[in-house]
């Protein structure tokens, strides 16, 4: 009898370390499987940061979606004194007017979304279905907002955004506009992907 | 205890399970199909280590399924980037070059276990009534197996990959009246091209593994039907117990599943993985070194043997060297060749033993499947060497011996006298002295013949002398020196075009500051391909020929030959560009180290010869001195050598770590199959 007990902690000694051995060895088999289908280089290489020469942009103007940060569009707006100031005048109107949801990184959770007040940096989609919004930037009256005070039209599903990527209330977006990590190498040049300022 | 209660108003997991088994079962029949093909399978238990060839070559399915799919997630197929994007898996993609490997070793793997599988058919009379459609079977998958590999190897589009697809392809034309229009048609081209490459593409991993896995269902299936043969070749159901169950049998799960062949895969992985690690080229004959060059066809490279698992049959072909009844010899070759495998799927009707197994039969049938293996061993060495008279004779020879063995047969196997063998399955071994004793007369029968024939051609080896030349990629500061050389004296006009920057940079400690600062002059960004802006026409109509990549030039040449090629360039004033080399005699590229070096002249001893030069360096001339020189050298070999295969020291790290946990895994399951085994005994 007493054979046979060494025998059945023998038993599950074995098979308990096989069997952990064994699930050690198939997680390991399937790094190279679940690895390869991030990223590759070329990939990283394609998202890298963009630098954008922002020097010849004027007031009230916006450059974009050409400068695109791994394959989307990045909207950047100049904004004057009265674009500014036309932001904050009805925060009612706004879905999240205090920037509450992570769309943006901290240092633009302030009341321009931006790194520097006059120049906001946007991911050009809406959050809703990823449409691209059209720039509306004048203040005046549009077909869809007849007190539009400047901003992103979507034509897809009809989403209004203020000068800020912010959302109005009714819109089918619930989100605010996606302000990607940005940082400025010096004045007159914005690197889009990076959130740290490069020591030049 | 105390969850007893609660056990009969909630039914456990356990039971649960078991329900769920059950409702499947009571719909397909799931526990019916558990029961005919493992736990009711009845195998003799006298199985040795040649019948875990079987379920290797399962495991080896498995992993080229797996790695051949996820590799077409990146590869593609076409001429212009298939190359590109086979060193794009090796480099760019996170453990691309694992499952490449994984899928290169897997290859060869795949063709070991099964002419180890197909051997022991052979020896234990496998095929013999009522198996024949077992073995037959089995040789519809070497078949297709064969042409699976072919057309998979075509893929990476390098010299091998075309020049071998060109000359395989060729053999269609042989055929009488329509092999050339066969050939265009199975070419969609007038050469081999982006078309061919994506019908065989097609073919390699859709067309082919399908019929692959039904031929293997149905060649479980009919083994399952009939049983299992064995050593003794003694049919197990002669003998049965009240229960109708084999007296010399045991269920096949879980004592051989589980006992044996876990142990035994364990094993097999080992050795998988020691070569995917450690030597994934298998000195050339895994892959093959001038497959890391890009398909050319306007250049065949000076060799051209086939993968190793093909050489036997490659040798015979080129042994037919006679026409014959006015049709030339390539067709009879090409007849020969696939007459050399077709002739395997009448094997079952050639043996007209009474018994099985080699143990029983008589002499004859020895001595036939001696020269049987050493035929087959000596035609898949010499396919892998050039042609000499000598051995051109010798594989004739020896392709008689592989045909005589199969037309014999119906005469040797019924004139020798067997022996009676036994009612009951004996569990006898081979004894080691028994062992070491046929492995030595086999490779006396083997070597004597190709060291004979090897004699009469005496060594045409290279002239000039390699130098030896130590590299190490820990070494980061030789790395960095030589990539700066590389930089400076060679990157104008020679690519490193598969590789990025970026992570070079990682690889050889250099800040990408650093590296965006020193070593990139134009927009290119970090991330990119080590590219130049030089015009390939250009440089034609400049050099001749379009400066080649450089990338893997580590892989294609030899350290010692790259190190003794760039310290052997002296002033030639009758070349067009006033430089010459010995090692590369009439070199198209001028001596751009002539600077660091000094100039050197040559005397040939009036032999107009540049490998005979005795190179004399030009006192005075130069910047650096013969030693200095040297280690500049060393640098840059040692940065080329690492540039080519950029992963190598990543995989020998991980493969110190698989390995032991390998071996781990092999005490292990050898334990519990002793432990659990006990009880069949």
């Amino acid at each position: 009898m007493s054979d046979d007990s060494a025998n059945v902690g023998r038993r599950k000694f074995l098979v308990g370390s096989t069997s952990a051995a064994a699930a050690v060895g198939a997680a390991g088999a399937l790094v190279p499987f679940v690895g390869s289908w991030n990223p590759s280089a070329k990939a990283k290489a394609a998202g890298a940061p963009v630098r954008i020469d922002i020097g010849q942009l004027q007031v009230g103007e916006m450059l974009g979606p050409i400068p695109a940060w791994r394959g989307k569009p990045i909207f950047v707006v100049k904004r004057g004194e009265a674009l500014i100031a036309a932001l904050n005048e009805d925060p009612e109107r706004l879905t999240d007017p205090n920037s509450d949801e992570p769309e943006q990184p901290d240092y633009a959770r302030n009341e321009t979304r931006s790194r520097r007040p006059d120049l906001m940096v946007l991911v050009g989609l809406c959050p809703h279905l990823f449409c691209s919004p059209t720039p509306h930037i004048e203040l005046k009256a549009q077909s869809f907002d007849e007190d539009w005070r400047g901003g992103f039209f979507c034509p897809c599903h009809g989403s209004r955004f203020d000068l800020a990527g912010r959302v109005y209330s009714g819109s089918p977006s619930s989100r605010n506009m996606e302000v990607p990590p940005h940082s400025f190498e010096s004045d007159d040049i914005l690197v889009v992907g990076i959130d740290e300022e490069v020591s030049a | 205890m105390t969850a007893k209660g609660t056990e009969q108003s909630k039914p456990s997991l356990t039971d649960k399970l078991l329900g769920m088994r059950d409702w499947v079962d009571s719909r397909l029949p799931i526990m019916t199909a558990y029961r005919k093909h493992m736990s009711e399978y009845y195998a003799p238990k006298n199985f040795n280590i040649w019948y875990l060839f079987g379920v290797f070559s399962m495991v080896v399915l498995v992993i080229q399924l797996l790695t051949g799919i996820w590799l077409t997630m990146n590869y593609t197929p076409s001429a212009e980037d298939a190359f590109a994007s086979v060193e794009y898996i090796m480099r760019d993609v996170d453990y691309g070059w694992i499952l490449r490997y994984m899928h290169s070793t897997g290859a060869s793997a795949f063709f070991f276990v099964i002419y180890v599988h197909m051997f022991r058919g052979m020896m234990y009379g496998s095929y013999k009534k009522p198996r024949e459609l077992i073995w037959i079977f089995g040789m519809a998958i070497y078949l297709v197996l064969m042409a699976e590999g072919f057309l998979g190897y075509v893929l990476p589009w390098g010299q091998m990959s075309y020049w071998g697809a060109n000359v395989i392809v060729s053999l269609f034309g042989a055929i009488p009246v329509i092999g050339d229009d066969l050939l265009v048609w199975i070419r969609g081209d007038y050469l081999i091209s982006g078309a061919t490459l994506n019908r065989f593409f097609a073919l390699h991993v859709v067309a082919l593994p399908i019929v692959l896995i039904a031929l293997v269902v149905l060649h479980i299936l009919a083994l399952h039907e009939v049983g299992s043969n064995n050593p003794d070749g003694v049919e197990i159901k002669d003998n049965k117990n009240a229960d109708g169950i084999p007296v010399d049998s045991v269920p096949f799960h879980p004592y051989y599943t589980i006992y044996h062949d876990v142990p035994g895969i364990m094993v097999f992985l080992f050795a998988f993985c020691a070569v995917l690690f450690f030597a994934p080229e298998m000195g050339g004959y895994f892959l093959e070194i001038a497959n890391f060059q890009e398909a050319n066809p306007l250049k065949t490279p000076e060799h051209v043997p086939p993968v190793w698992y093909y050489t036997p049959f490659y040798s015979m072909l080129r042994s037919v060297t006679y026409p014959l009844f006015g049709i030339d010899a390539k067709f009879w070759g090409m007849l020969v060749m696939f007459g050399a495998i077709a002739i395997l799927f009448v094997l079952p009707w050639l043996d007209k033993s009474p018994v099985r197994s080699m143990r029983y039969k008589g002499k004859y049938s020895r001595v036939a499947l001696l020269v049987f293996v050493v035929a087959f061993l000596i035609l898949g060495v010499l396919g892998t060497q050039t042609v000499s008279p000598a051995k051109t004779l010798l594989a004739q020879i020896m392709t008689l011996a592989y045909f005589c063995y199969f037309f014999a047969m119906p005469w040797y196997t019924k004139i020798e006298k067997a022996s009676e063998p036994p009612q009951r399955l004996t569990g006898r071994f081979i004894t080691i002295p028994q062992l070491v004793g046929v492995l030595f007369l086999l490779t006396i029968l083997v070597a004597v013949p190709l060291m004979l024939t090897n004699s009469a051609h005496a060594a045409e080896a290279s002239k000039v002398p390699l130098q030896h030349v130590d590299t190490d990629f820990k070494d980061k500061e030789s790395l960095q020196r030589g990539m700066a050389t590389y930089m400076n004296y060679c990157a104008g006009c020679h690519e490193l075009g598969y590789a990025r920057y970026s992570r070079t940079a990682d690889d050889i400690n250099i800040p990408h500051e650093v590296m965006a600062a020193n070593v990139i002059f134009d927009d290119t960004l970090i991330g990119d391909l080590i590219e130049n802006s030089m015009d390939p026409e250009n440089a034609k109509a400049w050099f001749g020929a379009a400066p080649p990549d450089l990338t893997l030039i580590g892989r294609v040449r030899s350290p010692a030959w790259l190190y003794t090629y760039m310290k052997s360039f002296y002033e030639d004033p009758s070349r067009p560009l006033g430089a010459n080399n010995t090692l590369y005699a009439n070199v198209g590229m001028p001596n751009v180290l002539v600077n660091l070096q000094g100039l050197v002249s040559c005397d040939d001893h009036g032999t107009n010869d540049p490998t005979r030069c005795e190179l004399t360096r030009v006192e005075g001339t130069g910047s650096l001195d013969e030693l200095e020189f040297d280690s500049v050298i060393a640098d840059l070999v040692n940065f080329l050598y690492y540039i080519g295969e950029p992963s190598r020291s990543r995989r020998q790290e991980i493969g110190v770590w698989v390995l032991a946990f390998l071996a781990l895994m092999i005490v292990l399951t050898t334990l519990i199959g002793r432990e659990f085994g006990k009880d069949y005994h």
